[in-house]
């Protein structure tokens, strides 16, 4: 017995557990009809521009923070934003969320376009303040008939997705061009979250 | 064997044969109850997510506590599903696995330093309570219990699998990317414990 | 270096003890239906028999449907086969056909109809199914999926072909021979299999069955000379044994093709995909073992003695039990 090695990657844990995806949806039709639930709540966030731009903006400004604000931001969101979906699945009054969704918009993209530099938890609390609106916007909207629990699976892991590609997206950042696309790109979302906000109060 | 198999007098018979529609949470594969409880492990969200929380968060803090929870959960689960089986109702409502969603998960994105009693306890409580509601619901739709076997031996190689996993892990931004999946199962819980929660508008 | 890995399989190996008791080898039924004019079909059933277990199924025609023939009955070693024919008013298309029984089983039964027109639709019903509603064309990915289906089952509830990878595993001393240990297995069962489906060779299924207990047997003291730090011809070049056993298991995987009486026309299709599936299964289950080993050395435990040995004996007394009830079974059939 050797112990005395660091153990090498385990391929054939990777290979093993991709082979049983594989062969799990042979085994799955029972549940396909519960399985729509988990499409529908991993399509909705996507399918929402003012969502989109905001969850991606949030990884666009972790990305210019870099370390701690870069790895604090993707664990602490979801939990802040479940909360929300929490929220409002209670019925707790929340007003004012289309306008509070616009706002953060355009905030975030401001903060990005500036590359503003506050005190970490000045930069949480402002991510968590708009998350909750959020959660509370799109967590509940659940179609009749569906898994609840495969909604929130799915609802989790695109908003998780959406905020991974904005550090992906972000990472361009070690470039002095990719700087200033970034500081672009902040500002096409702050314009963007005005003509939300527009749309919000018109 | 009959002299005459395909007599159409079987036809009222065989149609009450057919299974009824299988307990909402359990799977049928058709390979026998081992393998029903091995899929239902894999495709019921509600008991996979809270133990693969238990071994990122066991992996998290060392080979320890990964060979504790390993051999606990397990044990954990077969002795609450005999219990469960035992008594046939869970007398619980199924949202109450929202604690382990929100605990397991909440303590993964914390990255918390659990003592050796700590980790043991969580495997313990997941593994009773878990396996309860799974004896429960075997029993409730007449199923047997080896079901109980495939899903505990599901359980152990997938801790036994992930914790070594993570474990292994050096590089530490591996250690954020298990913190944030820790944060997704505790959002997950969250919504989840809303949805139970919520009273009809 | 390997004995780790036995260290490792206790609690796989507690559930293949658990599943022990009622394995048997999953012999899916046939029905094909082939109109030969206007509302009448001619029929061909076939049910698995004369295994370990008694398996009591068969098909429930709609209303409509009546014979105009009585049927006509004939016993095959491992099969019932019946011959009639099927007069259904206004054609079977849009009816439903039930396997009574079936969801007592686990078994498969593949349903077959071959239109006048030429259309082809074929069925898989499973015990959690057991009706289907005839009508359209199954498409050639449904059949690929059912074969291969059928495959990765076939393999997953054999217990004993797994036992048997699995006491290849604990002799196999290093990764290379790893790979040419199944490598050989799979190449030497996939010449039986196919020898057997395309009907050039075939073996009894009783002696048949005992002869792989027997290859499991024979695994069992090799397992114990590598503890011992001894040699032998299989510990040194177990790829050989492997070859030569799995010739044999070859031939138990073709039990799962042959009792079905395919057509000719669907044998190269079904075969190939059957193979690829239980060649997935095989994989899935080596991989498997192979990533438990390394987890269990990550997680650094140490195995009481007795569970460190406990994989090797479970392979040698179940191979033993095997064959001890296989051959009992085979006198007496004999008899």
């Amino acid at each position: 017995m050797t112990r005395d090695r660091t153990p090498r990657p385990p391929a054939e844990a990777v290979l093993a557990l991709l082979l049983l995806l594989a062969a799990v949806p042979v085994s799955a039709h029972q549940q396909t009809g519960q399985a729509a639930g988990f499409l529908t709540g991993l399509k909705h966030p996507v399918s929402g521009l003012d969502h989109v731009l905001a969850m991606i903006s949030v990884g666009l400004w972790g990305a210019q923070l870099g370390a701690p604000a870069l790895w604090l931001l993707p664990v602490v969101f979801p939990m802040v934003m479940a909360f929300g979906g929490f929220l409002g699945l209670l019925g707790v009054p929340l007003p004012g969320t289309e306008i509070g969704i616009a706002i953060s918009a355009i905030l975030l993209g401001l903060v990005v376009a500036f590359e503003a530099r506050p005190p970490l938890w000045v930069a949480a609390a402002l991510v968590g303040f708009f998350g909750v609106f959020h959660g509370y916007a799109h967590g509940t909207e659940l179609p009749a008939g569906e898994n609840a629990l495969l909604y929130s699976v799915g609802f989790v892991i695109a908003t998780g997705c959406l905020h991974l590609t904005g550090i992906a997206i972000g990472l361009i950042h070690r470039w002095p061009v990719g700087r200033i696309a970034l500081r672009t790109a902040g500002a096409v979302v702050a314009l963007a979250g005005v003509s939300f906000l527009w749309g919000a109060v018109s | 064997m009959t002299r005459r198999p395909l007599s159409l007098l079987g036809a009222v018979a065989a149609l009450t044969l057919l299974p009824t529609p299988a307990h909402a949470h359990l799977v049928t594969t058709g390979l026998g109850p081992l393998y029903d409880g091995i899929s239902h492990l894999f495709l019921s969200f509600e008991d996979l997510l809270p133990v693969l929380a238990l071994a990122l968060l066991a992996g998290l803090n060392g080979p320890k506590a990964g060979r504790l929870a390993l051999f606990i959960a397990p044990a954990a689960w077969l002795l609450g599903g005999l219990a469960g089986f035992a008594s046939g109702s869970p007398l619980l409502p199924g949202t109450v696995t929202a604690a382990s969603f929100l605990v397991l998960g909440g303590l993964t994105a914390a990255d918390w330093r659990l003592p050796s009693s700590g980790v043991s306890a969580l495997a313990a409580a997941l593994g009773l309570l878990h396996g309860w509601l799974n004896g429960a619901s075997i029993a409730e739709a007449g199923r047997e219990a080896l079901g109980l076997v495939g899903i505990v031996g599901a359980a152990f190689v997938l801790v036994a699998l992930l914790a070594a996993f993570v474990v292994w892990l050096r590089p530490p931004w591996t250690r954020i990317a298990v913190r944030v999946a820790g944060s997704w199962i505790a959002a997950i819980g969250l919504l989840l414990l809303g949805w139970g929660l919520r009273t009809p508008p | 270096m390997r004995r780790t890995l036995g260290v490792v399989l206790t609690a796989a190996l507690s559930v293949v003890l658990a599943r022990a008791s009622y394995a048997h080898e999953v012999r899916p039924g046939f029905l094909e239906l082939r109109e030969t004019s206007p509302d009448t079909y001619s029929v061909l059933w076939k049910h698995p028999a004369g295994g370990e277990v008694q398996i009591s199924i068969a098909p429930v025609f709609p209303e409509g449907c009546s014979f105009r023939t009585p049927d006509r009955q004939q016993m095959t070693p491992g099969a019932v086969i019946v011959r009639g024919t099927l007069r259904c008013e206004g054609g079977i298309g849009g009816k439903t056909i039930t396997i009574a029984g079936l969801e007592a089983t686990i078994t498969d039964v593949l349903i077959r109809l071959h239109n006048a027109d030429g259309r082809l639709e074929s069925h898989l019903v499973r015990p959690t199914a057991p009706s289907v509603t005839l009508g359209g064309t199954t498409t050639t990915g449904q059949r690929v999926l059912a074969y291969l289906q059928l495959g990765v089952q076939h393999i997953l509830l054999g217990v004993d072909h797994l036992l048997f990878v699995l006491g290849l595993l604990l002799i196999v001393q290093d990764r290379w021979m790893l790979l040419k240990t199944i490598t050989s297995f799979t190449v030497a069962h996939s010449i039986t299999l196919a020898v057997a489906t395309l009907g050039y060779a075939s073996a009894p299924l009783p002696p048949l069955n005992a002869a792989i207990a027997l290859s499991i047997l024979f695994l069992g003291p090799e397992i114990v000379r590598v503890w011992r730090g001894e040699t032998s011809f299989t510990i040194r070049h177990p790829w050989v044994v492997a070859f030569a056993f799995g010739l044999l298991h070859g031939f138990g995987f073709a039990s799962g093709l042959t009792n079905m009486g395919l057509p000719p026309a669907e044998i190269p299709l079904a075969l190939l995909l059957f193979n690829v599936g239980v060649e997935i299964g095989q994989l899935f289950f080596v991989l498997l073992i192979l990533a438990l080993e390394r987890a269990f050395r990550v997680l650094e435990i140490q195995w009481p003695r007795a569970i460190e040995l406990f994989p090797g004996y479970a392979v040698g007394s179940l191979g033993a039990y095997w064959t001890i009830q296989r051959t009992l079974m085979l006198v007496g059939g004999l008899r």
